[in-house]
C-alpha cells in the first residue's frame, strides 16, 4: 500500500508539513519558550527565540501571587472527578445498549445525543439560578455535577461504539459452559472493554479540563479550574508575558500530552462514531 | 438471545442515564421557557409577571439582536471555511508519505488541546498586541504601521483565534476519513494517466464528502456557542462588533440580570442550534443503521 514515492517527492512533501506544522504550532512553543524568559526578555525588540537566561521565576511567581496550585487542582477534580462518576453511571448503559438492545435502543441513544446539541446559554439563565439558590456556585461539587451532565451524552455513545465491537459469541459461548452474568462480566467483558473504557476516559477529561463556558460561568476565585483563573488575566495581567505564558504553559501542558496519546479516540469520540 | 430477565435488567441498567439527562434536559428548558414568557429582572425584586411575548419583541426587536446574529453567522461560517479549506489541504498533505509524519501530526493537532482562555489570551497578547505583539515586530520589519487586531477588526482577529483552535479537528477526521481511501483506486487512476489535481478531484474530494459534512455539522453545534473567545479578547466589543448571540445572552442575564429577556434570547439560541442539530441528527442516526 505504501506507493514508491520518490525521494526528490518526499523531501518536499517533509518540506512543507514542517513548515506548516511548525508555524500551526508556532504559538504554543512560542508561549513555553515565554514561560521561560523574564519579562523584560519577553518583550525585548527584536523578539528573542533561545538565546536568553532561562529562568524559573515566573513559575514561582505565578503560584505565590496567585495560589496557582489550587486552581490546578480544582481542574484536576472538576475533570476527573466529572469523568468518573460519568463512567460509573455510563458503562451500565451502554453495556446494555450494546449487547441487549430492545427496540428502543437506537431512539434512546439518538435522544441522548440531541441533549448534547442543546446550546448551553439556552439554560443558562435557570442553572444560574438554581446554582445561587441551592449555594452551589462557585463550588467543585457544582461544577462537578454539570460536567457529568453535559458529557454524559459523550461517554454512553463512545462506550456503546466500543462494546458493540466485542463479539457477541464469546459472550454466548461463555454461557453455554455456565459463566453466570457476574462472570460473564468479569472475566469476558471488563479485560475486553477495558481498552475502551480507558480511551473514553481519557478525551473526557480533556473535554471537561478545557470546558470554557460553565466553568467561567458558575465560578469565581473559590472553585474557578484554569480555564476560569487564566481568564482573570485578560486585563491588565495579560501584558506580563512571561507569567502569563508560565500560568498558560502548566495549565496546557498536562492536557496536550494526554491529547496527543488520544489521537484515534478524539475521532470516534466528537463524531459519535461517524467517521472512524 | 435476550430473555424477558435480562430485558428487565438492562432497563434497569439504562436507567441512571435516562433519569438523570431527562432531567437535565427538562428542568432548565422548562424554567427558560416559563422566564421567558415573565417580566423579571434580578435587580428589581417582587412579583415577575406574566408578560405574554414581550420579551421576545423586545429581544428580536433590538437592533443589537440583528448585529449579534450576523456576527454569529459570519463567525461560524468564516471559521467552517477555514477550517474545511485548510483542513482538506492538510490532510491531502499529511496522508502523503514523508519524514516524521508522527511528530508533523503531533505539531498540528496541538492547538485543539490548548483551553479556550488560553489560546485567545495568547493570541490576544502576545500576537495580536499593537504594541509588544510578534505581529507588530512583523509589521515593523515590513516597515507597514501596526494594526491593533481586536479594536479595528474584533470580530475577523477572533475567527482567526477560533480557527486556529479548530482547524485540527477538521484535519485529523478528514485525515482519518482519508486514510480509508481505497489505495488501488489511486493507482489505477495514476495508472491511466489522471493528472494529481483531477485525482484530488474526482476521487478524493467525493470519497470526503461524507466526513466533511460531519465536520461541517459538528463544528457549526460547538462554534454556535463561543464565548469564552469572546469574553476574555474583546468582551463583546468595541461597541457589539463582536458580540454573537451566545455572549448576547450571557450579557442580557449575567451582566444586566435581565432573565426575562436573557431567557427569550435563550429560546431563540435554542431554535437555532435545533436546525443545525436535525441535519446532524439524520446523519449519524443514518449510521447507526449501518
Amino acid at each position: 500500500m505504501a506507493r514508491a514515492v520518490s525521494n526528490r517527492r518526499m523531501a518536499i512533501n517533509t518540506g512543507v508539513a514542517w513548515v506548516l506544522a511548525i508555524l500551526i504550532f508556532f504559538p504554543i512553543l512560542w508561549t513555553i519558550l515565554t514561560s521561560f524568559k523574564t519579562e523584560a526578555t519577553a518583550i525585548a525588540d527584536p523578539p528573542v527565540f533561545l538565546a536568553f537566561d532561562w529562568t524559573l521565576e515566573n513559575y514561582e511567581t505565578v503560584q505565590e501571587r496567585s495560589n496557582y496550585f489550587r486552581h490546578f487542582m480544582n481542574s484536576v477534580v472538576i475533570s476527573v472527578g466529572s469523568t468518573l462518576i460519568g463512567l460509573l453511571i455510563a458503562i451500565p448503559a451502554a453495556w446494555a445498549m450494546a449487547f441487549v438492545p430492545g427496540r428502543q435502543t437506537k431512539n434512546v441513544l439518538m435522544w441522548m445525543l440531541s441533549t448534547k446539541m442543546l446550546p448551553p446559554v439556552g439554560v443558562l439563565v435557570p442553572l444560574y439560578l438554581i446554582f445561587r439558590d441551592y449555594g452551589l456556585l462557585d463550588t467543585r461539587i457544582g461544577l462537578v455535577i454539570v460536567l457529568t451532565l453535559i458529557n454524559l451524552p459523550i461517554i454512553v455513545w463512545m462506550l456503546y461504539t466500543y462494546f458493540r465491537e466485542i463479539p457477541v459469541d464469546i459472550l454466548e459461548a461463555a454461557r453455554m459452559d455456565g459463566a453466570g452474568l457476574s462472570s460473564e462480566v468479569l472475566y469476558i467483558l471488563t479485560p475486553m472493554a477495558v481498552p475502551g473504557i480507558a480511551s473514553t476516559l481519557l478525551l473526557n477529561i480533556i473535554l471537561a479540563w478545557n470546558e470554557a463556558f460553565w466553568t467561567l460561568n458558575l465560578t469565581a476565585a473559590n472553585a474557578a479550574p484554569l480555564t476560569a483563573f487564566i481568564a482573570s488575566y485578560s486585563s491588565p495581567e495579560g501584558l506580563f508575558y512571561a507569567k502569563l505564558s508560565a500560568a498558560s504553559t502548566m495549565a496546557i501542558a498536562p492536557i496536550l500530552v494526554m491529547g496527543w496519546f488520544s489521537q484515534r479516540q478524539l475521532v470516534r469520540g466528537l463524531t459519535f462514531g461517524a467517521v472512524k | 438471545m435476550a430473555t424477558q430477565h435480562s430485558r428487565a435488567a438492562a432497563r434497569f441498567m439504562i436507567a441512571p442515564s435516562v433519569i438523570l439527562l431527562l432531567a437535565w434536559m427538562l428542568i432548565p428548558l422548562g424554567m427558560t421557557l416559563w422566564f421567558s414568557f415573565l417580566r423579571y429582572n434580578l435587580l428589581m425584586p417582587g412579583a415577575n409577571p406574566f408578560v405574554g411575548f414581550e420579551n421576545y419583541a423586545y429581544f428580536l426587536s433590538d437592533p443589537t439582536f440583528i448585529t449579534s446574529l450576523i456576527n454569529t453567522l459570519l463567525l461560524v461560517g468564516g471559521v467552517l471555511i477555514i477550517t474545511v479549506v485548510g483542513g482538506i489541504g492538510l490532510a491531502v498533505l499529511l496522508d502523503q508519505p514523508m519524514w516524521g509524519t508522527g511528530i508533523v501530526r503531533i505539531m498540528v493537532i496541538s492547538p485543539f488541546f490548548v483551553m479556550p482562555t488560553v489560546s485567545a489570551l495568547v493570541w490576544k497578547n502576545m500576537f495580536m498586541n499593537p504594541v509588544n505583539g510578534l505581529f507588530a515586530y512583523v509589521a515593523e520589519v515590513l516597515g507597514v504601521p501596526a494594526f491593533d487586531f481586536l479594536t479595528q477588526a474584533p470580530l475577523a482577529s477572533i475567527i482567526g483565534i477560533v480557527s486556529w483552535q479548530w482547524l485540527p479537528f477538521a484535519t485529523l477526521i478528514l485525515l482519518t476519513a482519508m486514510q480509508s481511501l481505497d489505495s488501488e483506486q489511486l493507482e489505477a487512476a495514476e495508472m491511466d494517466g489522471a493528472s494529481a489535481l483531477s485525482r484530488f478531484w474526482y476521487i478524493k474530494l467525493p470519497h470526503l464528502a461524507r466526513a466533511i459534512t460531519v465536520v461541517v455539522l459538528i463544528q457549526t453545534i460547538f462554534l454556535l456557542s463561543i464565548f469564552a473567545e469572546i469574553l476574555v479578547t474583546t468582551n463583546g466589543g468595541p461597541g457589539v462588533a463582536s458580540t454573537n448571540l451566545t455572549y448576547l445572552v450571557y450579557a442580557e442575564s449575567l451582566l444586566r440580570f435581565d432573565v426575562g429577556t436573557g431567557s427569550a434570547g435563550g429560546v431563540v439560541a435554542i431554535i437555532l442550534a435545533n436546525i443545525v442539530a436535525i441535519f446532524l441528527m439524520r446523519m449519524i442516526g443514518k449510521n447507526l443503521d449501518a
